[in-house]
C-alpha cells in the first residue's frame, strides 16, 4: 500500500537528511547558527536554529512534494511503468549507498556565504535551510536523495512527496539542533570533530538509507495501486445474493430471487423476515410487505415501522443509529432517495435526490448521518454525499465522460471506497473523502462490453493504438460485472455477476492484512 | 438565345458531315470528362490498399479513441457500435432512446436485484477525445466513400493543434483554417454506393 511507501520512504528521507550533516553546507551551517556571528547569547541562537529547522522543511517539501505532483500528472495508467522505474531505481541506490560508492553527479555548489553579513541571522539561516532542504541545490551525499526524487515521482502521491520532504527536512536539521548550541564548548567540539572525522559514521549512515531503499523497493512491489491488473485473493461468502450490508461486526444480503439473510457475529446465516436488509450501527432493516421495519440487529426485535408511499416500490434501503435512507422508484417513473429520521419516525421524510428514471440514483450507503450514494446520467457520473443533519450536500467525486462511478461505501476512518467502470476495466479504488484522486485500486476486472479489433480486416493497420484497451482484447471481457459493496471492520464485500443473475456472488477481500 | 445554341446552330447550317463529326468528338470528350469526374468524386477503388484502420480513411491519423473500438459515431458525433450501429455509451454499452442501458433484447439491463444499472456519459467520441488530451477539438470537414455498398461519411476530428495523436506532426485534413487533425472519425449513411 501507499502507506507503508510513505513509512519508507519517510525513514529513509530522514537518514538521507542527516547524511547531509556532512556536506561543507552542512557542517557550515554548524559555525554559522552555532557562533551566531560572534553572538554568544542563548536566545539568538535558537531562534536561528528554529528558522532553519523551518527552512530545511520547507525545502524538502517543495522539492519532494513538487515531484509527486509531477508523477501524478501521468496518472494510474502509466503507474506499473513509474513502480518499476521507482523500484529499479530504489534498488540500484540501496546497493550504491551500501558499498559506499563516489556520488555521482558531483554537485558542488554551496550556499550564499554572503547572505550571513547582509540580513538578519533568522532570516539568513531560513533561507539556507530551505537551500539544504530543496535537496540539489548544494552537495549530495547520498544516492538516497536521487532515489528519493525517484520514489516521489514513481508514487505519484501528494502525500508521499510531502511525508519524504518533512522527513528529509528534519533529517537536515538534526545534526544542526544537535551541535550548533554546543559549539563554542570543547564538548560542542569534541563531537563536531568526531562527525568530520570519523568516514565510518558517514558510511554507516548510508548504509542505514540504504536499508530504507531497499524496503521501499519491497513496497513498490507490493503496492496493489500499481499492479497492471489487480486480483487478489477474494473469499467467496454468498452465493446466489447480492447487495452486501455491515455494521462492522455482522453482515446480511439480498438472496437473488428470495428474501433478506443475516449473519450475526460471524454465526450461521439465517433467514431475515423481508428483503433488501441494510445494517447500520445497531440497526438492521428490512422491507415487509408495504413497510419498512427496523429493528434490533442483535435480537431482531423490531422497533420502528415506516409505511411505504402508495404506487412506490421500494429498491434499496441504508440505516444507521439515527437514520433510514431509502431508494423509492414511483410508479408513474422516476428515482427518490428519501431520509426518515429514526429519532421522530412520525415526521415528513426528506427527499435527498431525485433522477428522472428508475437506476440513477445509486444504492445509497449511510455512516452516522452521512449518506453516500452515486448519481449517473449521460451528461456525467458522480458521487455525493450528504449531512443529513445539515443537509450539506458535498460531491465527492465527479466525471463528465469516459467512466461510471458506481456503490461507494465510507469507512470508519472516513476512506472513500467505490467502483469506476470505464470501457477497458473495471475497478474498485480506495480514498480519502477530502481528495480527488484514489489511493490505491484494490481490485480490478476487465470490462465486460464487447470490443472490436479497432481496425477493419483487409486495409492497413496502423496508429490505432487509442482503440486498444492495454488489459483486453477483442470480444467480450470479463465474464463478471461488479455489483454493490459494502465494508466491515477490515472486509470490503463486492457483489460479482455474470450474465445470469442467479449466480451472483458476493465476495469479501481483505482490507488490511 | 444561348451562344452554345448559336454556334451549333451555326455548325449545322454550313455542313452535315462536319457537324456529325463535331457531334461525335463532343461526345467521346463528354465521356472522357465524365470518367474523369466520376474517378475524383466517386470512391477510389484503387485507393482501397490506401485505406488506414478502416474503409474510407485515408492518410495515417490514428483513430479517435471510441468505446467500442472502431470510431464509428453517429450524425450528431455520438460513439456507435462499428459492427450494427448501435448507440453505446462511453463504456461500450448498447443503450436506449434515453441513454439507459439495454441488453441484446432492447430491455433494461439489471442488477441481481432487479434495479436497472446505473447509466453511464454518453460523450461526444470527438469532443471527449480532446477532453482526454485536454484540447478543445470538433468534427470539422469530411469526405465521402463507398464502403461496404453504401457511402460512408469520414470525419476529421480537429483543432488548433500541431500534434496528432499518432504523436507526429498533424495533418490539415479536412479541417478548417488554421486546424489540423487530431484523430478519426466515420459514419455511415444510408445512401447505398
Amino acid at each position: 500500500m501507499l502507506t507503508a511507501l510513505a513509512a519508507c520512504g519517510a525513514v529513509t528521507a530522514f537518514v538521507a537528511g542527516i547524511a547531509g550533516a556532512w556536506s561543507p553546507c552542512g557542517l557550515s551551517m554548524i559555525d554559522t547558527i552555532g557562533s551566531a556571528l560572534g553572538d554568544t547569547r542563548r536566545a539568538p541562537r535558537l531562534i536561528a536554529v528554529s528558522t532553519f529547522c523551518l527552512g530545511a522543511v520547507l525545502g524538502g517539501v517543495i522539492t519532494f512534494g513538487a515531484l509527486a505532483l509531477l508523477g501524478s500528472l501521468f496518472g494510474d495508467r502509466s503507474g506499473a511503468v513509474r513502480a518499476g522505474i521507482g523500484g529499479a531505481v530504489a534498488l540500484a541506490a540501496a546497493v550504491a549507498d551500501w558499498r559506499g560508492l563516489r556520488i555521482a553527479p558531483q554537485i558542488r555548489r554551496q550556499v550564499p556565504e554572503r547572505w550571513r553579513w547582509i540580513m538578519p541571522l533568522p532570516l539568513a539561516c531560513a533561507l539556507y535551510g530551505v537551500l539544504l532542504g530543496l535537496g540539489f541545490t548544494t552537495f549530495v551525499l547520498a544516492f538516497a536523495v536521487w532515489a528519493l526524487a525517484a520514489l516521489s515521482v514513481a508514487a505519484g502521491s501528494i502525500a508521499v512527496g510531502i511525508s519524504v520532504g518533512v522527513a528529509f527536512g528534519i533529517g537536515r536539521a538534526i545534526p544542526i539542533v544537535w551541535l550548533a548550541p554546543g559549539v563554542g564548548s570543547e564538548r560542542g567540539a569534541r563531537r563536531l570533530e568526531q562527525i568530520a572525522l570519523e568516514p565510518r559514521l558517514l558510511l554507516g549512515t548510508r548504509r542505514l538509507g540504504a536499508i530504507g531503499l531497499a524496503l521501499c523497493a519491497a513496497a513498490f512491489a507490493a503496492t496493489p495501486a500499481f499492479g497492471h491488473e489487480t486480483r487478489p485473493s477474494l473469499t467467496t461468502v454468498a452465493t446466489a445474493a447480492t447487495d452486501p450490508t455491515s455494521n462492522g461486526s455482522d453482515l446480511a444480503w439480498q438472496t437473488v430471487g428470495g428474501g433478506g439473510m443475516i449473519e450475526i457475529q460471524g454465526t450461521a446465516a439465517r433467514a431475515l423476515p423481508g428483503e433488501l436488509p441494510a445494517l447500520g450501527g445497531s440497526n438492521v432493516a428490512w422491507v415487509s410487505g408495504a413497510t419498512i421495519v427496523v429493528a434490533d440487529a442483535a435480537s431482531l426485535a423490531p422497533e420502528v415501522t415506516l409505511p411505504i408511499p402508495p404506487a412506490t416500490t421500494v429498491s434499496t434501503l441504508a440505516v444507521s443509529d439515527s437514520w433510514l435512507v431509502a431508494n423509492l422508484l414511483p410508479s408513474a417513473g422516476g428515482d427518490q432517495l428519501v431520509a426518515y429520521s429514526l429519532a421522530d419516525p412520525t415526521a415528513a421524510p426528506k427527499t435527498i435526490a431525485t433522477a428522472a428514471f428508475a437506476g440513477a440514483i445509486g444504492r445509497p450507503a449511510l455512516t452516522t448521518s452521512d449518506v453516500v450514494f452515486a448519481l449517473g446520467g449521460s451528461r456525467g457520473s458522480a458521487i455525493d454525499e450528504i449531512d443529513l443533519n445539515t443537509a450539506t450536500k458535498t460531491v465527492l467525486r465527479s466525471v463528465k465522460a469516459n467512466y461510471s462511478l458506481e456503490n461507494p461505501v465510507l469507512t470508519g476512518d472516513n476512506d472513500l471506497l467505490y467502483e469506476q467502470i470505464g470501457r477497458c476495466a473495471q475497478s474498485v479504488y480506495i480514498g480519502s473523502t477530502s481528495g480527488k484522486r484514489p489511493t490505491a485500486r484494490l481490485l480490478s476486472l476487465p470490462s465486460t462490453v464487447i470490443r472490436d479489433p479497432g481496425y477493419q480486416p483487409g486495409y492497413v493497420r496502423d496508429y490505432d493504438q487509442a482503440s486498444h484497451c492495454p488489459n483486453r482484447g477483442t470480444g467480450p471481457g470479463a465474464k463478471r460485472t461488479l455489483g454493490t459493496t459494502a465494508v466491515g471492520t477490515s472486509t470490503l464485500y463486492v457483489t460479482e455477476y455474470p450474465r445470469a443473475p442467479a449466480r451472483s456472488t458476493i465476495v469479501a477481500l481483505a482490507l488490511k492484512s | 438565345m444561348p451562344p452554345e445554341r448559336s454556334i451549333s446552330g451555326g455548325v449545322l447550317q454550313h455542313s452535315n458531315r462536319r457537324g456529325f463529326l463535331e457531334r461525335v468528338g463532343a461526345a467521346v470528350v463528354a465521356l472522357a470528362g465524365a470518367k474523369t469526374i466520376a474517378d475524383l468524386a466517386a470512391p477510389g477503388e484503387a485507393d482501397a490498399e490506401y485505406y488506414t484502420n478502416f474503409c474510407g480513411h485515408t492518410y495515417t491519423t490514428g483513430n479517435c479513441p471510441a468505446p467500442t473500438g472502431l470510431p464509428r459515431i453517429d450524425r450528431n458525433g455520438f460513439p456507435l457500435r462499428a459492427k450494427d450501429g448501435v448507440p453505446v455509451d462511453d463504456l461500450g454499452r448498447p443503450v436506449n432512446a434515453k441513454d439507459q442501458p439495454i441488453d441484446a433484447h432492447g430491455k433494461l439491463l439489471l442488477q441481481p436485484d432487479g434495479t436497472p444499472v446505473t447509466p453511464a456519459p454518453r460523450t461526444r467520441t470527438c469532443q471527449t477525445a480532446g477532453h482526454d488530451y485536454g484540447i478543445e477539438l470538433n468534427l470539422d470537414g469530411s469526405w465521402y466513400r463507398c464502403c461496404g455498398g453504401v457511402i460512408r461519411r469520414i470525419r476529421d476530428c480537429c483543432g488548433f493543434t500541431n500534434t496528432r495523436i499518432n504523436g507526429d506532426a498533424a495533418l490539415t485534413g479536412y479541417c478548417y483554417t488554421g486546424r489540423h487533425v487530431f484523430c478519426v472519425t466515420y459514419e455511415e449513411t444510408t445512401v447505398k454506393c
